[in-house]
């Protein structure tokens, strides 16, 4: 199935990354022949996703705002079995890592994605990485506007953008298009919300100086409302300021969050708009012929009419229990009557949150080339989206991602962790994250008992650099390491709903890694004795605070 | 039963440049993946020796570095840490296989 409803590469895009991979590969060539230090030819692998891990290589490959085509999916399973060991990891940043590259085929690889107009370009180093969108985009029934055209354009402008390729830090951009953020925009350097004013007009709240990681921060607006076409010379203007500010004295303090917090949201609103001002209407206001044409390709695609209500779902939904729970848990509403979008999980009960195998994904590219318009999204919480899936094919969709085992009804449930690779891979890790996710996968595995428990959100990461979005878990785990002891810290009440977003609040002493499941349990039964009606394990939480699930955990560890 | 958990015995490990295996330089200076042929330094001077000899020997791997060690009573090194644990042993956990369609 051709690459339809997206951004295709045009001769600029596919000759730019082809010299990048020949570049690569000389550069690979003279590392390999001791023509190049380790030290002159680390920031050259970095700047191509090519990282250095505890055991081996890892190819951060950028899956730009999260949306694949079936051919480029299947182009990723052929890379994962001819190069690596035949699976890749989803991360929290819709990328795919694959984590046993040789140094040698890592250009034969690169060549091999940009088959398929992908790169691993900027997946490292201190520059704007991926942009990242909404994982419903295109498809969801609360959108004002595509969010994917404004990340293509943000990516063609800041890739290999010459000022910004030695900012202070890395730096990470979300949009989102939706009232309700899937995005987690108020967690990145920049987020990007889409919103209608009162005129009827459609443009971006601007947020900057949120993230994670050592010094969590909620981003602050710097502006309410900016009018669509202003976005590029509005990015620009802010990434000046950070460029010119942002610390390059301290590593742990170079983060654009930082300088936000520094010098505090007005004044860096003033410097923003200032420097913006001299700008605005210069070279980076965007034309609208380029919005359309970028529009364009990301048109929608000519979905048939489909029967909104559909007998044989409903009559299945009666006889299966387990596929009425998927239907509640891992399908959502479609723009279009007779339309939904399915979200396969890749956290069955027990498994490695986020891998894939290489017979999975190209499992994945059939059933989308199927029944999804060819058409897949990662999302950030490490699945894979289906965006456009006639109600009436939902049951053969359903056994079709069962035979793969990614047909999970845990969706936004308690085994649907996030987990960064944690100490098994990473060389920044201080303890495993996956180890952990396991466990409490497999202690929770009742689809049943998950239900019952309803939304909640556990995020585990095996370090501070928080990968795995500990600090926004309803749940939030992270992994510490106390003389040579994993242990892991717990924190509550950490959202990133629109308007809720919030931190997580340190329960107390961090338990032993053998305890953590028992403290996960006692947690949860905490929330299912006060629960009110309808509330959410965030919800209790917020109500009765923190000490009754401190006095419980305590208890039992 | 562990007789040497001070941290005094090490060896020197690294990465391997053409696929980034984890090596130990043995006592012939040849980099292997097996730890228990590792050249082990028993004290201070014998580690800043070997992690010289491996600095010298760099030339197919990367950033050599002194990993501390435990030895057993057979003889058998263990390093200390866990995340050296797990470089020298591999994931804690099974992999995916590569034509796996469902776990088990």
């Amino acid at each position: 199935m051709p690459d339809t409803h997206f951004y295709r590469y045009d001769d600029y895009d596919r000759t730019l990354v082809a010299e990048r991979v020949e570049q690569f590969r000389d550069q690979v060539r003279r590392r390999l022949a001791g023509e190049l230090t380790e030290e002159q030819f680390k920031p050259l692998r970095l700047t191509n996703g090519l990282y250095l891990q505890l055991h081996a290589y890892m190819l951060r490959i950028a899956i730009p705002y999260g949306t694949l085509s079936s051919r480029q999916l299947r182009k990723l399973a052929d890379i994962a079995r001819k190069y690596d060991r035949g699976y890749g990891h989803f991360t929290t940043r819709q990328n795919l890592q694959l984590n046993w590259i040789k140094l040698e085929d890592a250009p034969d690889a690169l060549a091999a994605l940009a088959e398929v107009d992908m790169h691993a370009m900027q997946t490292s180093g201190n520059v704007i990485r991926n942009v990242t969108a909404d994982h419903f985009a295109g498809a969801a029934i609360d959108e004002i506007e595509d969010p994917r055209i404004w990340c293509e354009i943000v990516r063609q402008w800041s890739t290999l953008h010459p000022e910004f390729s030695f900012l202070p830090r890395k730096f990470k951009i979300a949009v989102t298009g939706s009232p309700n953020d899937r995005a987690a925009v108020r967690v990145h350097d920049i987020g990007l919300r889409l919103w209608r004013n009162a005129e009827g007009e459609v443009g971006f709240e601007v947020i900057v100086g949120g993230g994670l990681g050592r010094t969590p921060m909620i981003g602050k607006t710097l502006r309410e409302f900016l009018p669509k076409d202003e976005l590029l010379a509005y990015l620009e203007a802010t990434l000046r300021i950070y460029n010119r500010y942002g610390r390059r004295d301290n590593l742990y303090k170079a983060r654009i969050k930082i300088l936000v917090h520094e010098i505090g949201a007005e004044k860096m609103r003033e410097e923003v708009e200032a420097e913006y001002a001299e700008m605005k209407d210069g070279a980076l206001k965007l034309p609208a012929e380029t919005i359309e044409a970028i529009a364009r390709q990301f048109a929608p695609p000519a979905l048939p009419h489909r029967p909104a209500v559909v007998g044989a779902v409903e009559a299945l939904k009666l006889e299966d229990r387990d596929f009425a729970l998927w239907l509640k848990s891992n399908v959502s509403p479609h723009r279009m009557a007779g339309y939904r979008i399915v979200t396969a999980s890749l956290k069955p009960a027990g498994a490695p949150p986020g891998d894939a195998s290489s017979v999975q994904m190209e499992g994945v590219a059939d059933i989308a080339d199927a029944y999804s318009q060819g058409e897949i999204r990662v999302s950030h919480e490490q699945n894979l989206v289906f965006p456009h899936v006639a109600v009436e094919d939902l049951p053969v969709v359903w056994l079709a991602l069962g035979r793969l085992g990614f047909a999970e009804a845990n969706v936004g449930k308690i085994t649907d962790i996030i987990a960064c690779p944690g100490l098994d891979y990473c060389a920044l890790a201080n303890a495993r994250s996956i180890p952990v996710a396991q466990s409490i996968s497999n202690h929770f595995a009742s689809l049943a008992r998950q239900h019952d428990i309803g939304d909640l959100k556990i995020k585990i990461s095996g370090c501070i650099n928080a990968c795995g979005h500990h600090h926004v878990g309803h749940i939030g785990i992270l992994g510490v390491d106390k003389n040579g002891v994993e242990l892991y810290q717990i924190s509550l009440g950490g959202d990133v709903d629109f308007g809720k977003t919030a931190l997580g609040t340190i329960l107390g002493p961090a338990v032993a890694a053998d305890k953590v499941v028992e403290a996960v349990d006692a947690l949860v039964s905490t929330y299912l004795e006060a629960r009110g009606e309808g509330e959410r394990f965030v919800d209790t939480y917020r109500r009765i605070g923190a000490q009754p699930f401190k006095d419980r955990v305590y208890a039992a560890v | 039963m562990a007789k040497n958990l001070s941290g005094d015995l090490s060896v020197a490990s690294a990465n391997r440049l053409t696929d980034g295996v984890v090596v130990f330089l043995d006592d012939s200076g040849e980099w292997t993946a097996r730890l228990d042929r590792a050249a082990v330094a028993r004290d201070k001077r014998s580690a800043e020796i070997l992690l010289e000899r491996a600095k010298t020997e760099a030339f197919s791997v990367v950033d050599p570095f002194l990993v501390a060690v435990a030895e057993d009573g057979d003889g058998a090194i263990e390093p200390i840490s866990l995340r050296e644990k797990i470089r020298a042993a591999g994931l804690t956990f099974d992999a995916i296989a590569a034509d796996a369609v469902r776990y088990a």
